[in-house]
């Protein structure tokens, strides 16, 4: 359960967009774990995690909303000074580029997302765990 | 095989044919129909100035405008008791067209549309679903009666209701398609739901389409997605309906079926005759037309002819697949561009489907022209830059291909109006300032 599946949406740019989205999710009981947004000029990409990305997967294809899985994983905030930097700088002497970061909340603890290349990225989790750095293994917590 | 061994004559006696019905229309209309009395007066001319097919250029044209100045009977040429059928345009662009048929037009209607089916390798013993709209649009009814002359099975579904259309064909086992190849292809979309092997269900081998001006992209994608051979017909109920012409499995050009149907291409600005060819608007003379006899009828079409023989062994000359429409021609900031060749861009960009609108706005003085474009999985990726590149990518091919500055668009996946008819692939917004 190290991987989590995240959800990448395709948005256009036009008002309402987003909550058509978050409205079919919550009306469908999922609920959102994280969520990241990034634009361009006229178009943007919804990362989004929620509790059964499969589920929520058949519901914005019935939609007609655009989407891809992609493979994650989160690491386990340690409430210290430098931490993020910890994780950042081993992948970094390991040669693992991070694609992009950001952060998610649990009602314990919170986390980072990473993304890496999906070729690197059981090697990174298995590296990251080699390291004594807690994977994240269930985000439904 | 051919349906009528005319279609294969040699061309010396089909011109000799065409000739001596050219002569007789151009005597029924000069002494029933008032109308082009007065046009010939005008002209000076008269039924005896007709002594070869060249002479067709001395005619007068007939326009769509002329045919809706009349509506709905006036430049019928029999009384209502020998018309045996009405059809009528939808007339989104002002008064419907309304065309009429005796019984032996619609024997003709019949024979043409036998030779299509025909061409496209279609028998007795197929089964053939036919998605076209059954009613006022000749679609629906053509393909009918033209499946129906060669003894196929067939199922009368329309337009409309995708779900039940594919259980119908899967169930009865159908093997040729007729439908608008948006629909096929609409069609296509829904059924690849069921997973990847979705093609074993079916047992379609042909397909016949029309209705609608089709890039060779689109032709592929269809025939492709449905694993068939992709047959095109054209035909327009002005002249007929669906069954003017037909390409056979030889080539991508379509066989007129000028026995019945006189083609010509002009120039259409100044109405000068081109040469074999040369793209130009197509003008059509049917040549046994009863009801409703056209002479030189402007189309609106943009396409060229050629004489060369077909390997099929049919003689009659060959068209190409509409490149666009006369009045579809857009001009962007001085440009002539057809919406064909944007989609034809469009359909060499790896991993876009061809759905796609084009919007042509006004931006201060100059003209915008936005195009569309859905996002499907192939292009869906998590990353910005990758899709952005897309973008550029479509958009330097039609500034290096067409000379035209375009901004693509990105949208959802069928959230581009698809109409079970005609798609709605261009919007025009300065025509409506």
């Amino acid at each position: 359960m190290s991987k989590i599946q995240q959800l990448s949406i395709f948005l256009e740019n036009r008002p309402g967009q987003l909550t058509d989205i978050t409205t079919l999710l919550s009306q469908n009981q999922l609920s959102i774990k994280s969520i990241n947004l990034i634009d361009s000029s006229d178009y943007g990409i919804l990362r989004v995690i929620v509790d059964d990305s499969q589920k929520a997967k058949e519901i914005l294809d019935d939609a007609g909303i655009s989407l891809k899985i992609v493979e994650v994983f989160a690491v386990e905030i340690d409430n210290h000074l430098g931490s993020f930097n910890e994780v950042a700088s081993l992948l970094s002497t390991h040669g693992i580029n991070i694609q992009y970061t950001y952060t998610i909340n649990t009602t314990q603890n919170g986390a980072f997302i990473f993304k890496v290349e999906p070729t690197l990225l059981d090697k990174t989790i298995e590296l990251l765990k080699q390291n004594g750095i807690k994977i994240l293994e269930d985000i439904r917590s | 095989m051919v349906y009528n061994e005319i279609e294969s004559a040699k061309r010396e006696e089909l011109e000799e044919l065409e000739l001596k019905r050219l002569q007789s229309t151009v005597e029924r209309v000069y002494s029933l129909s008032t109308f082009y009395k007065e046009k010939f007066d005008e002209l000076g001319i008269t039924p005896k100035d007709i002594t070869s097919l060249e002479d067709i250029k001395k005619l007068p044209f007939t326009t769509k405008k002329d045919l809706r100045a009349h509506y709905p009977f006036g430049l019928f040429t029999v009384p209502m008791s020998e018309v045996a059928r009405i059809h009528s345009s939808s007339g989104t662009t002002g008064k419907p067209t309304v065309v009429g048929y005796t019984k032996s037009d619609m024997d003709v209607w019949d024979e043409v549309m036998a030779r299509v089916f025909t061409l496209a390798g279609a028998t007795s013993k197929d089964i053939v679903h036919n998605a076209y709209g059954y009613g006022l649009f000749t679609g629906g009814l053509g393909f009918h009666n033209g499946a129906e002359k060669i003894g196929a099975a067939i199922v009368p579904a329309s337009a409309g209701m995708t779900d039940r259309q594919l259980m119908l064909m899967r169930d009865f086992g159908a093997s040729i398609l007729a439908s608008t190849p948006t629909f096929a292809l609409h069609m296509a979309e829904v059924a690849q739901k069921a997973g990847s092997d979705y093609l074993s269900h079916y047992k379609l081998k042909a397909g016949i389409f029309g209705a609608e001006p089709t890039s060779k992209g689109l032709k592929k994608e269809v025939s492709n997605a449905w694993g068939i051979d992709y047959h095109e017909v054209y035909g327009l109920s002005e002249i007929i309906g669906p069954g003017v012409a037909a390409n056979c499995k030889e080539s991508d050009l379509l066989h007129v079926f000028e026995d019945h149907f006189f083609v010509e291409i002009i120039n259409p600005q100044t109405g000068e005759s081109l040469p074999d060819g040369q793209r130009g608007e197509l003008v059509i003379t049917p040549l046994t037309k009863q009801a409703l006899p056209l002479i030189r009828y402007r189309t609106g079409d943009i396409t060229s002819i050629t004489k060369e023989p077909c390997k099929c062994g049919r003689t009659l000359l060959r068209m190409e697949s509409i490149v666009g429409r006369v009045d579809d021609m857009l001009i962007i900031s001085g440009v002539n561009v057809y919406p064909s060749q944007i989609e034809h861009v469009i359909a060499n960009t790896e991993g876009v489907t061809l759905n796609y609108q084009i919007i042509v706005d006004k931006h201060g003085h100059l003209d915008k022209l936005e195009i569309h474009i859905e996002v499907s999985d192939e292009i869906m990726t998590d990353s910005l830059g990758q899709m952005g590149a897309l973008k550029k990518e479509i958009q330097h091919a039609l500034l290096n291909n067409l000379y035209i500055n375009a901004h693509v668009v990105l949208v959802q996946p069928r959230s581009i109006e698809r109409s079970m008819g005609k798609a709605v692939r261009i919007i025009d917004k300065r025509k409506e300032q």
